[in-house]
């Protein structure tokens, strides 16, 4: 049987052969070029892939899984700007993002992202505008996705990416200064192995508020990095999952606090029914210098079955000395006493049960209507 | 036929004798109060009524309006009209008071074969109890105990006592606890609950409720069975000389 390592490298093989996406010409594809030559892919077992089988979403981008729709269906406001990344307009705007909002030796399989790259929308959100209506990521065209979110200064809007189906997916995010961001994920269950990667930066004053909604699928890694990189900027995650059956959902979290000032508040609440995986790792990082800041970290599990699976595990990495962090992490059963007190209320054992699970996610949910529609509660 | 009978009964948890031969009678429209030292079984008297897990009954009976209640699940014995107030009313953050009144209430109505109460019609309902319980007005819409002082916690059972009018209600200690202020609204909720048609257990280690809630009737158990039945002054003569005289 051929070692995963092999995987990795006949992938990398495979792909540099073909030679890259022809999609958006203009993207600078050198580096990942480069990290498939020196074979730097991510090999089973590395260590940021403890409890997720890389070689299986390998497989995955091997054979083609998904097959994609046929148009952008990207729903906006008037006032807000969204090309095809095809058009070299998607060019200018990366411009204004500035520099990239993650690291590629950090975020390895990004390099596939970029090489096979087929679609892709880039959005900018005029300054001061304030969009009543949210912009809506329905679908678009390809396996492999990216999206470049670029919040002008004091712009607000809403983001929201609706359950679609990908192998992977990039999320560039740029808040700039005293703009306002919140983004929603919603991740429907299904039977496709997808990774993706959220990468923000968040500057002076900016917010960005993320509200991740999940039921998991074969395989789902969502990478969030955000980096709060202006004085004052303020970052909100928040995550609520539910997994049944097999499912699959590795959330790997890394908030940096790079300069002072910042705050920072993660919230997640999680379910593992039947024999389902569910991943959280936070880490915080605050930077030397990065003063007064004040990031919490708070994970709850709940192990709905002996053969469901849980890792929570908060990591804080913290080189300034004036700063409040707090983090904690609990995975418990569904509490009998609890669905007893329910029952001798003339409420039945399964529906004590489903409201106990929905109070205990409804901490992490701030759109009781999305999660319900999404099947995350009842 | 007695709205409550228990006979004989005997209990076990873990395996270990807790109730060793209960007898008791109720009938519609009377209070009783069962008293005893701590340790003498009254919790598991309350618990294994209400069908906690873990309670074994090993003989005996116990029927409520003449229906064995040793089979039923706990939800079932709820359907059939028995309360427990909680000693320790159990925190659950999330779910609202509005969300688990509501549930508890359509669950009746369906039992009965009715159709559950409009939402307004429910809030209408839920708010003159909590109003009667000196609730805040936000009280819905907090979390099922969720950070209530010891005293809401109880006030909270007695609220959903009067929301759910149940045939017996069986109430575990609900007096600990609770200020002079807060013990006064408890009294007032069991006395406005109190009726011809339904009967109140008072499981109590002091006689100070019964000041405001007057018993009928009087129990003192101890080492697992009732060792003295009497009437309210039996309550009065425990106050003043203890447990110790009444032996095993």
């Amino acid at each position: 049987m051929a070692g995963s390592a092999a995987d990795a490298a006949a992938l990398a093989e495979r792909i540099l052969a073909q030679g890259p996406s022809s999609y958006a010409p203009w993207l600078d594809r050198g580096p990942h070029l480069d990290l498939l030559e020196r074979r730097a892919l991510p090999e089973l077992r590395a260590e940021a892939w403890r409890h997720t089988n890389v070689a299986r979403w390998y497989e995955a981008v091997l054979h083609g899984t998904v097959t994609p729709v046929s148009s952008h269906r990207v729903e906006s406001p008037a006032e807000v700007e969204v090309v095809d990344f095809a058009d070299p307009r998607a060019a200018e705007l990366q411009q204004l993002r500035g520099e990239e909002t993650y690291r590629l030796s950090a975020q390895p399989i990004t390099a596939l992202n970029a090489l096979l790259l087929g679609a892709g929308a880039a959005i900018r959100v005029p300054a001061g505008s304030a969009a009543s209506d949210p912009i809506r990521i329905v679908d678009l065209p390809a396996a492999y996705q990216r999206i470049l979110v670029i919040i002008e200064p004091d712009a607000r809007v809403e983001l929201i990416e609706e359950p679609s189906t990908y192998t992977h997916r990039l999320v560039e995010v740029v808040v700039q200064p005293g703009g306002q961001l919140v983004h929603r994920r919603h991740q429907a269950a299904s039977s496709h192995l997808e990774c993706s990667l959220v990468a923000v930066r968040a500057e002076s004053g900016a917010h960005y508020e993320l509200s991740l909604l999940s039921l998991g699928s074969d395989l789902r890694r969502n990478d969030i990095v955000a980096s709060l990189a202006g004085v004052g900027a303020n970052v909100t995650l928040r995550g609520a999952w539910r997994l049944d059956e097999s499912r699959h959902l590795d959330n790997q979290v890394a908030v940096h606090h790079r300069v002072p000032g910042g705050t920072s508040r993660q919230t997640y609440r999680g379910v593992a029914a039947d024999r389902s995986r569910a991943v959280l790792n936070g880490r915080i990082e605050i930077a030397p210098g990065a003063q007064q800041s004040d990031a919490t970290l708070n994970t709850k599990n709940l192990l709905a079955s002996d053969a469901a699976e849980v890792y929570a595990k908060p990591e804080l990495e913290i080189y300034a000395n004036d700063v409040k962090c707090s983090h904690g992490a609990t995975v418990g059963a569904i509490d009998d006493d609890a669905v007893h007190y329910f029952r001798t209320r003339g409420i039945d054992e399964h529906t004590a049960r489903t409201l106990f699970v929905r109070g205990f996610l409804r901490e992490a949910i701030d759109d009781l209507d999305a999660a319900q529609m999404l099947g995350l509660i009842q | 036929m007695s709205l409550l009978r228990i006979e004989d009964l005997h209990v076990e948890v873990d395996g270990k004798p807790i109730l060793v031969g209960i007898d008791l009678a109720v009938e519609a429209g009377e209070v009783h109060a069962v008293m005893g030292p701590n340790g003498s079984g009254k919790s598991t008297l309350a618990n294994v009524l209400a069908g906690r897990p873990g309670y074994d009954v090993v003989r005996g009976s116990m029927t409520v309006d003449g229906e064995d209640v040793r089979t039923l699940s706990p939800e079932e014995r709820s359907l059939h009209g028995l309360f427990l107030a909680f000693q320790y009313p159990i925190e659950i953050p999330g779910v609202s008071n509005m969300e688990f009144l509501k549930a508890a209430v359509d669950a009746h109505a369906l039992g009965r074969g009715e159709e559950p109460p409009t939402a307004v019609d429910f809030v209408k309902r839920a708010r003159v109890a909590a109003t009667r319980l000196q609730f805040d007005p936000d009280f819905l819409k907090r979390g099922v105990n969720d950070g209530f002082s010891g005293g809401e916690k109880k006030r909270n059972e007695i609220l959903q006592m009067l929301i759910l009018e149940p045939r017996l209600a069986v109430l575990d200690e609900t007096d600990s606890g609770l200020d002079i202020d807060a013990l006064q609204v408890v009294a007032d909720g069991i006395n406005a609950f109190r009726a011809n048609s339904n009967a109140v257990v008072l499981v109590t280690h002091y006689q100070r409720l019964l000041n405001y809630v007057v018993p009928d009737h009087v129990h003192v158990l101890a080492d697992g069975r009732i060792v003295h039945s009497g009437d309210r002054g039996l309550a009065l003569e425990l106050e003043e000389r203890g447990y110790g005289w009444l032996g095993g």
